[in-house]
């Protein structure tokens, strides 16, 4: 067989992200963090400092020859290889990431493997790929056996959760969450575009998007990432707030407000930085989430809710505790 | 916290003791997960009522997790996929309450080195992300509990706060096992310190929860003759004696469960409501769970003598 030139363009491409809570007393700085990302010897980690602290390891290769998920039930085998990397926000919100890109057809038969390994993050199918229906299939969440890059950020996940610098001494306790995206071609001449963001189960988001030819992998994950830290952040503060219980007479007393609210304004509340990261032709993305349900408008209030409620228990007890009048 | 339930020998009321602390965890605000590593005989499900979500879950549970054969667990969220109408009512303001159920049909399993790194991923995951995480674990000396043993002793777990409960009911054999399990050459205390748990440490986190324990003086017996009152006095006394020399006397009791007749019947959870509107269960039993579930993470109740 003589080694082909080149691959058709991409016309599908997804991932999944693993984002929570670095399980450690104290936020990683930026030397820890390099340490705790340093996945290959021979390749360094990216540090960044502004603007906040940013971690992110150097991409690992993981090869994959198993059926694609599909919603039709079409089985289609591919091969090639699934990138990954982890990352590190503020030394503290932790996210693994792996994600790959499909030509519309691939050569009907399996090719040397050198083929697949010079095209990392590649995986291509066996003849024609049937993008709607495996776009569909990734989001819907693959069957046992199927290509799971879900499976892949979590085995990178666990992986860095071993690692001896992490104390397992969370400041508090959140839920992780899992973000799959899958991104189709845009029509000719027409700009990226968010078709659906949805909340699917408790932890799991899913995130449909179309973008121009030739959009690099790179940048489509790193807008996803940047996607599932905020809606992470988001999440977990709703949930600290959520299990509070509030108002006068409340049989809380004013320690568990200050304690269950504090480890926000010590490790998160600062996180917030929509695109920060994230290409300019991208980063435009972010608007439709703005205008609807509108992400930073809820932080917002979430973030004032916070800080009320922490001024209001800053008061003494005897003022603070009247009954509303009726 | 983590919380090992560990007994002797089956029919403790282990399992259906800790699945209603659970309960009773979540009913207070925190979120709970429920383990099962009751290998070779999973009751949890049935506890909780969830028989239809457990339907295609066999090769999705924790040995399948353990063994590397897939990469999370099943998890069974209790409020929402329970059949029981009490429970699908989930009250307000309480936490979340989460099944890790083990694979239907698989027994007691042998593995090594992967599945004990496993075992303590499984558990920081469930620590960091719950408040209280309920182990229950196969009876007697089991491999359950020497996986336990192995992975609170591991390196990585060296922060993580965790307390066993030992169940028993109240009888001369069970007593003497219940002490046995803890206390033996190779017991609880001593598989722990071999893997290098301190002694003490390990022994001020161990208390004991004495289960369908009848009460003398309760209705249930009133209808008995003077001599049986009489007699049951003395068996009573007898135990108390019988425990206290096997170290397993009232100082190192969280509580106990009163015989409970719709628990003998049924493995279920004790709800207000089956004490309040429909009466099938005694006050006594709602009120001896609520208690225990309380003083798990009361420090006064805990620690050394």
């Amino acid at each position: 067989m003589a080694p082909r030139q080149s691959t058709p363009p991409v016309v599908l491409a997804c991932g999944e992200i693993r984002t929570c809570l670095l399980p450690a007393r104290q936020a990683l700085d930026i030397r820890s963090a390099a340490q705790l990302l340093g996945l290959r010897a021979d390749e360094r980690v990216l540090l960044s400092e502004r603007p906040g602290l940013y971690a992110r390891s150097p991409d690992t290769l993981t090869g994959v020859d198993c059926p694609l998920p599909s919603a039709n039930g079409a089985r289609v085998r591919a091969v090639g290889t699934v990138t990954a990397h982890a990352a590190l926000t503020e030394g503290r919100v932790l996210q693994t990431s792996a994600y790959c890109r499909m030509p519309g057809t691939g050569p009907d038969q399996r090719r040397p493997w050198g083929e697949y390994l010079v095209r990392p993050g590649v995986v291509e199918p066996l003849g024609k790929l049937p993008r709607e229906a495996v776009a569909q299939g990734v989001l819907g969440g693959p069957r046992h056996g199927d290509l799971d890059v879900g499976l892949i950020a979590d085995g990178l996940l666990t992986r860095v959760l071993r690692h001896p610098l992490l104390d397992q001494r969370p400041p508090f306790r959140s839920r992780p969450t899992r973000l799959r995206w899958a991104a189709l071609p845009a029509a000719p001449g027409e700009g990226p575009s968010l078709e659906r963001f949805t909340l699917a189960e408790d932890e799991l988001r899913t995130v449909r998007l179309r973008v121009p030819e030739g959009t690099p992998g790179t940048e489509l994950a790193a807008l996803c990432d940047d996607l599932a830290l905020h809606d992470w952040l988001l999440t977990t503060v709703v949930r600290m707030l959520d299990g509070l219980r509030l108002g006068a007479g409340a049989a809380q007393d004013a320690g568990a407000v200050v304690r269950t609210l504090r480890p926000a304004v010590d490790h998160l509340l600062h996180l917030w930085m929509p695109g920060a990261r994230v290409g300019r032709e991208l980063a435009a993305l972010w608007d439709p989430l703005e205008e609807r349900p509108g992400f930073t408008r809820q932080w917002q209030a979430l973030v004032q809710r916070i800080r009320d409620q922490l001024t209001l228990h800053a008061i003494p007890a005897a003022h603070r505790e009247v009954e509303p009048a009726p | 916290m983590l919380v090992f339930a560990a007994s002797d020998k089956g029919g403790t009321g282990r399992s259906v003791t800790s699945a209603n602390l659970a309960y009773q965890r979540a009913l207070t605000g925190d979120h709970v997960a429920y383990v099962d590593f009751d290998f070779g005989s999973p009751t949890a499900a049935a506890v909780f009522d969830v028989p239809g979500a457990m339907r295609g879950t066999e090769e999705l549970g924790l040995h399948s997790y353990l063994e590397g054969e897939t990469a999370e667990p099943v998890r069974i969220d209790v409020w929402r996929q329970t059949e029981h109408p009490l429970l699908r009512a989930r009250p307000n303001q309480s936490g979340r309450l989460v099944l890790f159920p083990g694979d239907a049909g698989g027994g007691e399993f042998a593995t090594g080195e992967e599945a004990l790194e496993r075992c303590v991923d499984l558990l920081l995951k469930l620590n960091n992300e719950f408040d209280v995480t309920f182990v229950d674990l196969s009876a007697g000396r089991s491999y359950a509990v020497d996986m336990v043993l192995d992975a609170t002793a591991h390196p990585r777990m060296r922060n993580v706060p965790f307390r066993w409960l030992v169940f028993h009911r109240w009888t001369r054999q069970h007593v003497i096992a219940a002490s046995g399990l803890v206390h033996a050459e190779h017991g609880i205390i001593g598989g722990g310190v071999e893997r290098g748990h301190d002694e003490d440490d390990l022994r001020s986190a161990i208390r004991f929860v004495r289960a369908a324990v009848p009460d003398p003086e309760s209705p249930l017996w009133s209808q008995g003759s003077t001599a049986q009152a009489t007699w049951m006095q003395a068996c009573d006394e007898a135990l108390r004696r019988l425990a206290a020399e096997h170290r397993i006397g009232d100082s190192v009791v969280l509580g106990i469960v009163p015989l409970e007749p719709i628990l003998q019947w049924q493995e279920q959870l004790i709800t207000e409501e089956d004490v309040l509107s429909t009466q099938i269960a005694n006050k006594e039993t709602l009120e001896a769970l609520e208690e225990i579930a309380r003083r798990l993470t009361d420090d006064t109740h805990w620690g050394r003598l």
